[in-house]
């Protein structure tokens, strides 16, 4: 048991780190918004500790709380002007703030040594830290999730006309969900600096975006469970097929594609909901004469 | 004056690229995130048509046209109609074109083993013109040339034949002209394969003129061809073309004066101040289905 998780064990703290930003994705999606812009603040938490920590030698715990401060704060700026636009423009915006982030680190080099990244950077966060961090960011998201927040974040996303007439306040609760998901990039982005000793400014491009999307869209976008089963099928499915890994792609994208045509709302919450539908019927039934 | 001119001729070939893209969203409300693909398709095909089948360069743009429009095509019946059928939100036609795009790429990298390929150095005669002490080479005469003739027939077929006449209903509402009797079937057939055909022309052209074709060619287009429609207005033909043209001299010039860095975060900063402050576009008249209706 022990050499199996030793064996896996980088895999193992690369769906932890994943599955951080894959909730940084689920919360803007439950509550309607349609960011992409978790990978740009992913990038701003990661370049901001692992410079913290290399070249002003701060404490590891301290650089990765300012990351995370970093991508709350970016989140929180961002939130103003996108909450006046809608949908695909929102996806449009945010991707723009992705792609200058992207060149920002990419060519202030006497900042992020450009292209080539940031080397050697301390391995502090190890597999039981991300665990934690993990267990407890999902624990307060099903918390959240419970309570009005939550179903405010459903009702908005099914239907934002309802969601006004009764009364929710549709700017308030999306300009949440939007700073908690920049602060959720961010601290992803601080961890996984401080857990793969490199970063480079490809790490936090178009791919990731890609990535984070595919999780919540595989997984299902209305309970943090959907975030996490689709980022461990997401990063472990090419580690089990190793050798299909020259279309490790075409699977990925043939996956995006027959999940979002023939299973909507995602892998976890259609087995919830199956679930729960069984539960109901089971309870039912008795009551028969 | 140089540098403009090259501005120009690059900035003309974008616009290509963005008309194929904007005219999706005028008329089925799509981003089609693999556009860019289907673009470097159509590079690929030119190229493969010169370089293996050894073709005249004319013949290979037709080629290129032609796989763009039918791999376009693919793209509707696989990723789009299923989800239109259905009623599926925006999101879910994003999504699903992302997934769309993950699979061409990776077989382009597998096809081409992840090498740039260079058209034959005969592909295309060099000939340059020297014209009041500029000097122009035939290949930017051609491609302007081309994408001016390409425009007009589009506008002419959009606008003065009964064809264009359908897709324009179409475009209005899918609901109103299948009660007049359009088939919006075949209709959104065509608009695909217009589009595909625009991007596997412009692939060709993109790649005589920087003289390689690589897998990975696309992306840096499709996102310049996000800024340009934005810019231009969504589902504008005249928007496009403009803010085509003005970031491909924006991109020319800086690459030229300032740095290639600094033009990549010049022409995404535009996109994100144009976005957040006019979300029409600098040529979008309509308001109302822009912004969140909100009081």
């Amino acid at each position: 048991m022990m050499n199996f998780f030793y064996t896996y064990q980088s895999l193992f703290d690369h769906i932890l780190v994943n599955a951080l930003l894959a909730m940084s994705q689920y919360v803007v999606l439950r509550a309607g918004v349609f960011s992409l812009g978790s990978a740009g603040f992913a990038a701003l938490g990661a370049y901001c500790t692992a410079i913290l920590i290399t070249a002003q030698a701060w404490p590891p715990v301290a650089a990765i709380a300012a990351g995370t401060v970093l991508g709350t704060t970016a989140s929180a700026l961002l939130a103003l002007p996108l909450a006046r636009l809608r949908g695909v423009f929102q996806a449009v915006a945010t991707l723009a703030f992705v792609q200058i982030v992207l060149s920002a680190t990419q060519n202030w080099e006497s900042l992020t040594h450009g292209a080539l990244g940031i080397n050697g950077i301390p391995h502090v966060a190890g597999t039981a830290t991300l665990l934690g961090v993990v267990v407890v960011v999902v624990l307060l998201l099903v918390t959240m999730g419970r309570f009005g927040l939550g179903r405010a974040m459903d009702v908005i996303r099914e239907d934002e006309m309802v969601a006004v007439s009764l009364g929710i306040s549709v700017p308030y609760i999306q300009r949440f969900a939007f700073i908690l998901s920049g602060a959720l990039a961010g601290m992803a982005g601080g961890l996984h600096a401080t857990s793969s000793y490199a970063i480079t400014p490809n790490d936090y491009g178009f791919g990731l975006l890609v990535a984070a999307l595919a999780m919540v869209v595989l997984g299902g976008r209305t309970s943090v469970w959907g975030a996490l089963v689709g980022a461990v099928v997401l990063i472990s499915l090419p580690e089990l097929f190793r050798v299909f890994a020259d279309y490790r792609n075409v699977v990925q994208g043939i996956l995006l594609m027959t999940v979002i045509i023939y299973l909507p709302r995602g892998v976890a919450d259609t087995l919830i909901s199956m679930l729960r539908d069984r539960r109901l019927r089971h309870e039912v039934v008795p009551e028969k004469p | 004056m140089q540098q403009i001119l090259n501005g120009i001729v690059v900035g003309s070939v974008y616009g290509l690229f963005s008309l194929g893209f904007t005219l999706l969203f005028g008329v089925n409300h799509i981003m089609n995130m693999a556009h860019g693909s289907v673009f470097m398709w159509g590079a690929f095909a030119g190229l493969y048509a010169t370089s293996i089948l050894e073709l005249p360069i004319a013949v290979a743009l037709i080629v290129g046209m032609v796989a763009g429009g039918l791999i376009s095509v693919a793209l509707d019946f696989f990723a789009f109609r299923p989800l239109r059928r259905r009623g599926a939100p925006e999101f879910s036609a994003i999504v699903s074109s992302i997934g769309a795009d993950l699979i061409l790429l990776a077989l382009a990298q597998k096809v081409s083993n992840t090498a740039v390929m260079r058209f034959p150095f005969d592909a295309f005669p060099v000939v340059v013109l020297s014209i009041f002490g500029l000097r122009i080479q035939l290949l930017q005469m051609v491609i302007v040339a081309l994408v001016v003739i390409m425009v007009f027939g589009l506008v002419f077929y959009l606008y003065r034949t009964s064809f264009g006449l359908q897709i324009r209903s179409v475009a209005y509402s899918e609901q109103t002209s299948r009660l007049l009797g359009i088939n919006p079937g075949p209709i959104n057939m065509q608009v695909f394969f217009i589009s595909g055909a625009l991007a596997g022309m412009a692939g060709v052209l993109i790649g005589l003129v920087f003289n390689s074709v690589h897998f990975a060619m696309g992306e840096p287009l499709l996102m310049r061809a996000f800024v340009i429609i934005i810019l231009g207005g969504l589902g504008s033909i005249p928007g496009a073309l403009i803010a085509g043209l003005v970031i491909g001299l924006v991109q020319t010039l800086s690459v030229a004066y300032i740095s290639s860095g600094v033009s990549e975060a010049i022409v995404f900063l535009t996109l994100f101040v144009v976005i957040v402050f006019r979300p029409t576009g600098l040529f979008g008249q309509s308001t109302a289905a822009m912004r969140i209706q909100r009081t």
